[in-house]
Parts: C-alpha cells; sequence; structure tokens
C-alpha cells in the first residue's frame, strides 16, 4: 500500500522521458564522445582550444545524462536543489585546490 | 500537487515527508550530492598535482586512451540500459526488465573489468600508488570510482534477483529508479574523470 502511493507520488512529482527520447540523448551522448575522441588526433589544434572544447562538450554530456536519464528536468525543484547546490561546492573546491596549487589547466603553470 | 493532497499523502504514506517527495528519493539525491564534494575532492587533489610528479611514468607515458574510451563508451551506454530497464519496469514488461537490468550489472562488470586490467598493467609498467604523486592521485580517484561501480553493479544484480524470483514489480519501480539515480551518478562523475584524467593532454 505504502508502495503503491509512493509510486503515484513520484509520477506526481514529475514525469519520466519517452523511451525515444532516451535513445536520442543515447545517441547524442555517443556522437558527442566520438568528437572527444577525435578531437585530440587532431594536428595543429592549439591546447587551450583543445581544452575548451573538452571541458564543454563534458560539461553538455554530464547536463544531458543529469536532464533526461537522471529525470531531474521533469521533477521537483527541490531534488535539483539538493544536487547543484553541493555541485556547486564541488565545483568551488576544485577550483580553488587548483588556484592555491597554481595548477590551471588553459594557462601556463607559475 | 495542492497542499491538502500533499497533507494527505504526509498522514497516510510513510515514505512522504511535509514536501511531498518520497523520502527514499530524497535521500538518494542528498547523498550524490555528498558524492559530488567527495568526488570533486579527489578530482581537485589530481589536478592540483598534476605535472608535478618528480619522477614516472607519468601520464603521457602511461595513459592508454583508445582503450579507455572504450570502457568509457561501455558505461555511457549502461546509463541507456538503466532507464530502458526502468521504463520497462513501470510498464509491468518484466521479461525486458529483467534482461535490461542484467545487461546494465553486466556492461557495468565489463568497465570493471578493464580497470583491473589497467591497474594491473600500470603496476607492471612501474606505477604504484607509491611510485609519485600521479600515481597516488590516480589510483585513489579511480580506485574509488571503481568501487562505487562495482556496489552498483551489486545493486543492480539484487534488483535483477529479485525480479527473477517475482519479488520485483512496477509497484516497486521506485526502487529501480534509485538504484537508477545511483548508476547513473557513477556514470556522470566518469564523463568528469575521463575529461579531465584522460582526455585533456
Amino acid at each position: 500500500m505504502a508502495d503503491a502511493h509512493a509510486h503515484a507520488a513520484s509520477h506526481a512529482e514529475g514525469g519520466h522521458a519517452s523511451v525515444a527520447t532516451y535513445l536520442r540523448v543515447a545517441v547524442v551522448l555517443a556522437i558527442i564522445t566520438a568528437i572527444e575522441i577525435t578531437a585530440l588526433y587532431v594536428p595543429g589544434l592549439p591546447n587551450a582550444v583543445l581544452v575548451t572544447v573538452l571541458i564543454v562538450f563534458s560539461v553538455f554530456k554530464f547536463g544531458l545524462v543529469v536532464a533526461f536519464f537522471m529525470h531531474l528536468r521533469y521533477d521537483s525543484k527541490v531534488l535539483a536543489a539538493l544536487f547543484v547546490g553541493p555541485l556547486m561546492i564541488a565545483c568551488a573546491i576544485i577550483l580553488a585546490l587548483m588556484a592555491l596549487f597554481s595548477a590551471f589547466l588553459l594557462l601556463p603553470r607559475a | 500537487m495542492s497542499s491538502a493532497h500533499v497533507a494527505a499523502h504526509a498522514v497516510h504514506d510513510p515514505n512522504t515527508g511535509t514536501t511531498g517527495l518520497d523520502n527514499r528519493k530524497m535521500g538518494m539525491w542528498a547523498f550524490l550530492g555528498s558524492e559530488c564534494m567527495f568526488f570533486g575532492t579527489l578530482i581537485g587533489t589530481y589536478l592540483s598535482y598534476k605535472g608535478k610528479s618528480i619522477s614516472g611514468p607519468t601520464p603521457h607515458e602511461i595513459l592508454n586512451i583508445p582503450l579507455t574510451s572504450v570502457s568509457a563508451f561501455v558505461l555511457l551506454m549502461s546509463s541507456l540500459l538503466m532507464v530502458l530497464a526502468l521504463a520497462a519496469v513501470q510498464r509491468n514488461d518484466m521479461t525486458w526488465g529483467k534482461i535490461w537490468l542484467f545487461l546494465t550489472a553486466l556492461l557495468g562488470a565489463g568497465f570493471v573489468g578493464f580497470q583491473i586490467y589497467e591497474f594491473t598493467h600500470f603496476v607492471h609498467l612501474g606505477l604504484t600508488l607509491q611510485t609519485n604523486l600521479f600515481g597516488t592521485t590516480f589510483f585513489v580517484l579511480t580506485g574509488f570510482h571503481g568501487a562505487h561501480v562495482t556496489g552498483g553493479v551489486i545493486w543492480l544484480l539484487s534488483l535483477w534477483v529479485l525480479a527473477l524470483r517475482g519479488k520485483l514489480g512496477p509497484q516497486d519501480s521506485l526502487k529501480v529508479e534509485i538504484c537508477g539515480l545511483y548508476w547513473h551518478f557513477v556514470d556522470i562523475v566518469w564523463i568528469a574523470i575521463f575529461t579531465l584524467v584522460y582526455l585533456i593532454p
């Protein structure tokens, strides 16, 4: 009984994407991964451009999985806040550590 | 959902809190938030020490990008199978639900197999946890991720066994969804690790 209520509640919070959407997202993820790996072997591509492209693509892939596969696009904003808040703190931790250790991906090391 | 409806749920369903959200799902999202900070710290430490090892082997000498690209693709596609499993369980198609659950676990196990091969190969090439800063930060970061994937595989297989014994149906789809949230999380962590550790020169 409790599970049936929980099931109904989870649907009331927000629907899920269709199977067709899941397949489209998977195709986009596969194509982006292929582009990322191909970019490594492009001769003469400046390091700054390569790093920027790789980071932008991986952020996009991250967002696609969270939004569609983890259903955050369709779910409550409370759940989004529970995840995105700590995620922002994690990004700040990474940037702070890199700044403290003068470790930059795009700029020459101090 | 109206406030009266939410209140009614809170009274009748012990799994629903005052927010109207399922406590188990909310707990999983809070856990994943804490995991973001856990992996954020490990990734930050890896990047901070990148290029600061005073002896080899270095990432450039040792990382096998084609092999890891295959394992990253395997984990990415396991996320697709996970959502297909959830969709099948929700529509009470338990035959495909069982197939997708098992295949998701199988791809996860394949990823762990790739990682065991990679770690063994690196140790043979002279890179261990104690060799240099790269070895320490690399093995701790990717090892913790691999442990998470292993935990996910065990979780998926336990759901699969429940399904085989007829104890998992559409009324339990939230159990599959929560396991899926964890599984997709280990996938997105690998998206970050794959780019930051393997792809960025």
